[in-house]
């Protein structure tokens, strides 16, 4: 914030402060109109017995009630769970993978530019898309995974992927996992490419080998974007809904249930806006539980 | 450093493998769009087909409203991007240059606000639109991604403005330039790249949107976004896979084709926010 020192010292102080709040003013209504004052209207839902929103009628008196229904609810703490396998796995593999790749293709080679843009391709087909490109390879018929399974001999008969609880969950995953590494793998190369080259050099002097040099400069020094990464791929799990919604819809028998689709299932399929109101105020506290860690983590690089 | 034969070898030979893999499902994509529906029904599958049905793009934008689906995506995108990148701008600068009372727990917010889960807006959103009358207009679309886009844009304009030197101000200023001018004249055109970075990062995270088009759009099929109607065909039409997959091509290629040209801005929105 020296800024503020220095734009007091070049012109008129009362004018410099105004207009910072003016430059201000534009985005703060507009948060203020779209964002917190929707935040309050959810909250103030949670603790009313509504069906569909209307806001222009009075609000109906306030209760606890959806609060102890979600949490004598099995169906929320299934949601819970589910929500953490699916963060546990999701992040692991979209680490190993996404640090896997960047560190193939930081090495130095020919067409290098061309192999660092494939390994990241993912990350620009919508979300949607992945959906429907899945969808397909684990169709239950005629998709190339049953094909391959079968002619690999890990099966004897077809998977009916989105009938078995499990298999529809391991299909969320790889969905999740393809879209998510490609992330991992843009930041940790512009990790890698800030570490400076010397480091090597002298590391190479001492006579320190490949597995060596990741160990000891190349982990160490990738850690705080390392830690960054992984806090908002389990944030982007913990929120997502295209994917999990669109492939299975929460289903079969919940198991691909998270927070967000129960929470949006509650409120659009069933019309239980108050109730489902508390599971995203629930939702919110993790969020803002996790914000405030990834603060203090890496106050420098956020 | 001189590298063995055998090591570059093992090298290409792995990077070739790691990318053929990763890139399989688009490719497949591809391969289902250009076979014949009947083709797709047999095993083993074929790698490529033997006569690639090219024409079926054209038929898939005969049959359905691709065009106008792709339009009101572009539509939304750019309604949403104008309006954060507007206020993103002024804000940006102001808390990266100006000493402002609650700016710090303004920036918390924001950050606070990037995390928050689309299904949690939604309730609300969907209560104030239909207050206002805005459920499937355009408006209710634009409004809701700008939640998404602001707090990334705001974020990453402050992050990007931090990066440049603030003796440019006081030289433009020292010329007479008024604070606003200085920001105008100077600092936006030096920040060209920042802001296309920033805009393009607006442009796909709205382009990629289905919660809210699905919430407040379904009733209103003219104004159905890209994502929208591709995953009304996915339920309606599951047999016929190569259409949905040639749809699919058509949705997928605007953000591909940023990605593929214009890489290191968006990668360099992407890193932007979170490395100094």
């Amino acid at each position: 914030m020296a800024g503020g020192r220095f734009s007091l010292d070049l012109a008129r102080p009362s004018r410099q402060h105004w207009l910072g709040y003016i430059l201000l003013a534009p985005a703060v209504l507009l948060i203020a109109a779209i964002i917190v004052y929707p935040l309050f209207v959810s909250v103030d839902l949670s603790f009313q017995n509504v069906g569909i929103a209307r806001l222009d009628q009075p609000r109906r008196p306030f209760t606890t009630a959806n609060y102890e229904r979600l949490f004598g609810s099995p169906d929320f703490w299934n949601a819970c769970w589910v929500t953490l396998k699916l963060i546990l796995i999701v992040t692991t593999a979209c680490c190993l993978l996404g640090l896997g790749t960047a560190l193939l293709v930081n090495n130095r080679f020919k067409g290098r530019s061309l192999a660092r843009l494939l390994v990241a391709m993912p990350w620009a087909v919508p979300e949607v898309i992945a959906v429907v490109i899945f969808a397909w390879i684990f169709d239950s018929s005629f998709g190339l995974m049953n094909w391959i399974f079968l002619s690999l001999g890990f099966i004897d008969k077809t998977i009916n992927w989105f009938s078995d609880p499990t298999a529809a969950f391991a299909v969320v995953a790889t969905t999740m996992i393809w879209k998510g590494y490609p992330f991992v793998s843009i930041m940790c190369l512009a990790g890698l490419q800030s570490i400076p080259e010397d480091y090597y050099a002298a590391a190479r002097v001492d006579g320190a080998n490949a597995l060596q040099r990741l160990i000891y400069i190349t982990l160490p020094n990738l850690r705080p974007v390392l830690g960054v990464t992984t806090v908002l791929v389990m944030l982007w799990i913990f929120r997502d809904f295209s994917i999990i919604y669109v492939l299975t819809g929460g289903g079969p028998l919940k198991a691909t249930q998270t927070l967000s689709i129960m929470t949006y299932e509650q409120a659009f399929s069933f019309f239980r806006m108050g109730y489902a109101s508390a599971v995203g105020v629930v939702t919110l506290v993790i969020c803002v539980i996790a914000a405030k860690l990834m603060m203090r983590r890496a106050p420098d690089t956020l | 450093m001189k590298q063995s034969l055998a090591t570059r070898l093992t090298l290409y030979a792995s990077v070739i493998l790691t990318c053929a893999i990763l890139i399989f499902p688009i490719y497949w994509l591809i391969v289902t769009a250009l076979s014949q529906p009947d083709q797709l029904r047999q095993l083993p599958p074929k790698f490529w087909p033997e006569e690639p049905r090219w024409s079926v793009f054209g038929k898939i934008l005969e049959e359905r409203p691709i065009l106008l689906w792709l339009s009101n995506s572009a539509l939304a995108a750019m309604g949403a991007v104008t309006i954060s990148m507007v206020v993103s701008v002024l804000a940006g600068y102001s808390l990266s240059r100006f000493r402002v009372r609650g700016g710090d727990s303004l920036g918390l917010f924001i950050l606070t606000a990037k995390m928050l889960p689309a299904t949690l807006l939604v309730i609300p959103l969907f209560g104030i639109f239909r207050m206002t009358g805005l459920i499937g207009s355009m408006w209710s679309i634009i409004l809701a991604h700008a939640t998404l886009i602001i707090p990334f844009t705001t974020w990453m304009l402050k992050g990007y403005f931090d990066t440049i030197p603030r003796e440019l101000e006081q030289a433009a200023m020292v010329d007479g330039c008024s604070p606003l001018g200085a920001l105008f004249r100077v600092i936006l055109p030096v920040s060209a790249p920042g802001l296309a970075a920033t805009a393009l990062y607006g442009f796909v995270l709205s382009w990629s949107d289905y919660a809210y088009a699905r919430t407040f759009l379904t009733n209103a099929q003219g104004n159905w976004t890209a994502n929208l109607g591709i995953t009304t065909m996915k339920g309606e039409y599951i047999s016929n896979w190569a259409d949905i997959s040639a749809a699919a091509i058509l949705v997928a290629l605007p953000i591909l084709a940023i990605y593929l040209f214009l890489e290191r801005y968006l990668v360099g929105g992407l890193t932007a926010g979170s490395e100094k």
